[in-house]
């Protein structure tokens, strides 16, 4: 079986679990999880009017909570009292449905997001290839979403999306070859572990075509992702307001929850691909380090009871890794995250024809050569990282002597 | 348990989804009911451990040829009206509700009737254990560049010919 997020509770309590005890784990993580990531996307709008308030020097929400903190609550609560509104000319099943499968492809990829090595729901063989089959279920349901409100406006974003969605699709999957011919497997613990805690591990700098393919992914992301330069399906200057134009209420909420935790999620794939995941520097996130440490505290080794020896020691500092590793791939994913808003309130949007000029002559022509590149790296210097070699010709040079 | 719930679920999923697409009058809702449909036979290749192939099942209908559907619907207008001048239903081509239920009913008859015929054949064969799990994607990969590797090339070769006719299509005139 594949490892999942109940194996590592196994591991870390010590005796396996049964069936029962799996699948209640796996239903209380996964409801955490949704839960978490819910209230991210609901401070995603909170830090987007923040940062935009920074950024154009107002001053944005502070009148909700603490700092406006609470502004996502009050919206919250305005979706839900809102009246439903259907267009009486709409396909309802259809405009019923596509917020949902909006949802359903953005929530889906959480159970293979590499959180930290413990907490992941479970690590698929084919984790990567996952995220790219279900997350393609978004840009069919920003398509059926603007399809089924019967409204030229609408129709005209969602047509935008469709086609936006799958044209940089193209870059980006071949940006994320080049960190699977790097590590040699699709599953995200294979990914991650492959590189290191410090930036020189990480395939970001790995290798001049890997450096390059990350700002691919991460510009074919944005658009992926409607967001600014890119959010053509939901233009305000021309179309409205898109795909969503006729959608009100919690409806409506779906689909913007589901674009904030989309950002997020490919803001954390991103991370785990090419800048380390949850790695820690100096291996502190697999614990050893951490439990022996404490082992080695002597006001420790008074106060808690030696009774059993070190299993306590190990239970905390394995905990401790869990939460430092945690930290890391949250740190690098809110940076990833600040940098996407940062970039939505400083560039202008682009037209169509030169979004797809970007895609197809630009882009994709460029991952393709990144992806060669990179292959013909891997084989020409046996994987070594341009660090590795240059250390190597240092250190000969050093021995050789002139 | 679980393995039973996840194709039960996908079976049903496929078979409903597969019963909605030719009951629909409706060609959008049709290609949804397509999208379960194809959903689901991805959820009966996971059940049979082909992980890989459900992922591209995944990828290739879900992602690009649902889509590409529904837009080949969108720009050749689709067709709403199900009645026809003399306010009659039409009968699509494709049947409705009652040629499906038609269908279902004596294709059942028949598959029993052949299996009656046939019991013979089968009586001996006994179901084997499904072998335990193992990733197939690097097996699929080591297959496809060596056996395989003549129709890996001739697939790609097809696929840039497509390429090229559909740029040389949309490419603008000269005038």
């Amino acid at each position: 079986m594949n490892p999942t997020f109940v194996t590592y509770l196994e591991q870390f309590l010590g005796y396996p679990a049964t069936n029962l005890m799996a699948a209640v784990f796996f239903l209380v993580a996964v409801s955490i999880l949704v839960g978490v990531m819910a209230t991210i996307g609901g401070l995603g709008t909170y830090a987007e009017r923040k940062i935009s308030a920074d950024i154009q020097a107002r001053i944005g929400p502070n009148r909700v909570g603490p700092f406006g903190l609470l502004q996502m609550l009050a919206d919250g609560v305005k979706m839900i009292l809102k009246e439903d509104i259907i267009p009486s000319k709409a396909d309802k099943l259809i405009f019923i449905l596509a917020p949902m499968m909006a949802m359903f492809g953005v929530f889906a990829t959480l159970a293979v997001l590499p959180f930290s090595s413990g907490l992941t729901l479970t690590d698929l063989n084919i984790g990567v290839f996952y995220v790219l089959g279900v997350g393609s279920f978004v840009g069919v349901a920003i398509f059926l979403g603007g399809y089924a409100s019967n409204s030229k406006w609408s129709m005209l974003g969602g047509m935008r999306g469709a086609s936006q969605i799958i044209s940089y699709e193209i870059p980006v999957t071949l940006s994320i070859l080049v960190a699977v011919t790097m590590a040699g497997g699709l599953s995200f613990s294979t990914l991650v572990e492959a590189q290191t805690g410090l930036p020189h591990g990480w395939y970001l700098f790995h290798n001049p075509f890997s450096f390059i393919a990350f700002f691919v992914l991460f510009i074919g992301a944005l658009a992926e992702t409607n967001r600014a330069p890119f959010d053509l399906p939901e233009a305000e200057s021309e179309l409205v307001s898109g795909y969503h134009t006729e959608y009100t209420g919690m409806r409506f909420g779906f689909f913007a929850l589901a674009e904030y935790v989309e950002v997020f999620v490919v803001c954390g794939i991103a991370a785990a691909l090419f800048l380390g995941g949850y790695k820690v520097p100096f291996d502190l996130g697999n614990g050893e380090v951490l439990s022996n440490a404490l082992m080695n505290i002597p006001f420790l080794k008074m106060v808690v009871p030696m009774t059993n020896g070190t299993p306590i020691f190990k239970l905390l500092g394995s905990g401790l890794g869990q939460l430092l590793q945690l930290g890391s791939f949250f740190t690098k994913t809110l940076a990833l995250y600040y940098v996407v808003i940062w970039i939505r309130w400083t560039l202008p949007r682009l037209r169509v024809d030169t979004l797809m000029t970007l895609c197809w002559k630009y882009l994709t022509p460029i991952a393709l050569f990144n992806l060669l590149g990179a292959a013909t790296w891997m084989v020409v210097f046996h994987g070594k990282s341009i660090y590795q070699i240059i250390f190597e010709s240092g250190a000969a040079q050093a021995v050789g002597g002139h | 348990m679980f393995d039973k719930l996840l194709f039960f679920s996908s079976f049903l999923l496929t078979i409903s989804g597969a019963a909605m697409v030719l009951g629909s009058k409706d060609l959008v809702r049709a290609c949804i009911a397509l999208l379960a449909c194809l959903f689901g036979v991805a959820g009966l290749y996971a059940t049979l451990n082909a992980d890989f192939l459900a992922a591209t099942q995944l990828v290739v209908y879900a992602g690009g040829v649902v889509i590409l559907m529904l837009f080949a619907i969108m720009l050749t207008g689709g067709s709403n009206n199900a009645v026809n001048r003399f306010g009659i239903n039409k009968v699509p081509s494709m049947g409705d509700g009652k040629t499906l239920a038609f269908g279902i009913l004596s294709g059942a008859v028949a598959t029993l009737t052949i299996f009656k015929i046939t019991k013979n054949v089968f009586i001996d064969y006994n179901l084997q254990e499904i072998p335990g799990y193992s990733s197939t994607v690097e097996q699929i990969g080591q297959l496809l560049v060596t056996n395989h590797v003549l129709a890996f090339e001739i697939s790609s070769i097809l696929l840039l010919g497509a390429l090229i006719g559909a740029a040389v299509i949309a490419r603008p005139r000269k005038s």
